[in-house]
């Protein structure tokens, strides 16, 4: 935002309140976005739980029907049938953890969790349980 | 429903032709209807709403720039700046999804969306963008996408397959999701509605039972606006990741 002008006049009256009609205002839009980014937060956070769910479980679901279609529709053609299936359809197991595991991730960095959140043990003992 | 004590909870997904283009010609069908209807609903209110130009907006005019407001946000968010330019794709198609949902939700009414046919259609776009852009703006590079940052050498060949196969579900579960979610709703809808009309029938003791699905379904009712909304809102999310994808194909 352009500051307005401070000594460039010599009436001091008048800059006086433009001066703080300015700040009011700068004021006034950090408020507004501090506002605006918390309640965009909540309503993520609150309305698309079972989004979510429903996101998760389809992306789990897509990834083994697409690979053990694909696996079957390569059996047809090889002749191998059911062989390149069933590794396909652990392929396709993979590849739908792999998907889940990245939603997640995505959805965690939209949403981190509040600062004093209790989330049990602290990120340098977090190696311990594994 | 010839039979009114007969509930029938597919009736309400068939498709019946309008009029047709001659002889097993293009049809007219009443789910063209409701696309057509859609989009005049969306470019008539969005032309209207705007027409004003006003800097204090109307009512209509605010609700407008909301929704510009809160797509604009979400391609910004999900993929950059640089995302912006498709930004007009992801409004016509999250605008698209929502009316269509919203649609839906008056009784007689068909639902677009409930047709896998369709929302494979737009996923499929979805997809033909995002690797017709990824390909025309990284080139090669675009294959990146399907080899992860610093993954040795050795566990590749286990890893390329995961990650193909990956992406290639994206499609899919991008049109189920919506598919299934809107068919699901309806169906639950209509079954719990049709447990009144078989329980009015019984008597008086029948009226008692029946006031449970009726509470049913005035629950699901709402709980439908709320997926409907949702829908089209993951829809329009996921698709600007994937575009994300695209423009910056390194993960």
């Amino acid at each position: 935002m352009a500051n307005p002008p401070k000594e460039q006049r010599p009436d001091g009256s008048e800059n006086k309140v433009t001066n703080d009609l300015a700040s009011r205002i700068a004021a006034a839009k950090r408020d507004r976005a501090v506002e605006e980014a918390e309640t965009s937060r909540r309503a993520s956070g609150d309305t698309s739980q079972m989004g979510r769910a429903v996101r998760l479980g389809s992306e789990f679901i897509a990834a083994i029907l697409v690979a053990t279609g694909i696996g079957y529709l390569l059996d047809l053609w090889l002749n191998t049938r059911p062989w390149i299936m069933l590794v396909m359809l652990l392929v396709g197991f993979a590849a739908g953890i792999l998907n889940v595991t990245r939603s997640v991730a995505e959805m965690n960095k939209a949403a981190p969790p509040p600062k004093d959140a209790d989330l049990g043990s602290a990120d340098d003992d977090e190696d311990d349980d594994r | 429903m010839a039979d009114p004590t007969k509930v029938d909870p597919i009736h309400q997904f068939g498709i019946t032709n309008i009029f047709s283009l001659g002889e097993g010609g293009v049809a007219f069908t009443n789910s063209a209807l409701f696309m057509v209807l859609t989009v005049g609903l969306i470019l008539g209110y969005l032309l209207l709403s705007t027409a004003g130009r006003k800097l204090v907006p109307t009512r209509a005019q605010a609700l407008s720039e909301m929704l510009y407001e809160f797509v604009a946000n979400m391609v910004r968010g999900s993929a950059g700046t640089e995302g912006m330019k498709f930004f007009p794709f992801v409004f016509a198609l999250f605008m698209f999804v929502l009316v269509a949902n919203m649609f839906g939700m008056f009784p007689f009414f068909f639902t677009v969306t409930s047709h896998i046919i369709v929302t494979v259609a737009l996923a499929l776009l979805v997809m033909v963008v995002v690797v017709g852009y990824g390909v025309y703006k990284n080139g090669f590079k675009f294959l990146k996408l399907f080899v992860p940052h610093g993954v040795p050498g050795y566990v590749l060949p286990i890893v390329v397959p995961i990650e193909v196969v990956s992406f290639l579900s994206r499609p899919i579960s991008l049109s189920v999701r919506l598919f299934a979610n809107i068919l699901a709703g309806h169906i639950t809808l209509k079954v719990f509605a049709g447990f009144i009309v078989t329980l009015g029938s019984l008597g008086a003791l029948g009226f008692l039972g029946a006031l449970l699905p009726l509470i049913m379904t005035v629950a699901i009712t709402a709980l439908e606006f709320l997926v409907a909304a949702l829908q089209a809102y993951v829809f329009a999310v996921l698709t600007s990741m994937y575009l994300n994808d695209a423009i910056h194909p390194s993960h």
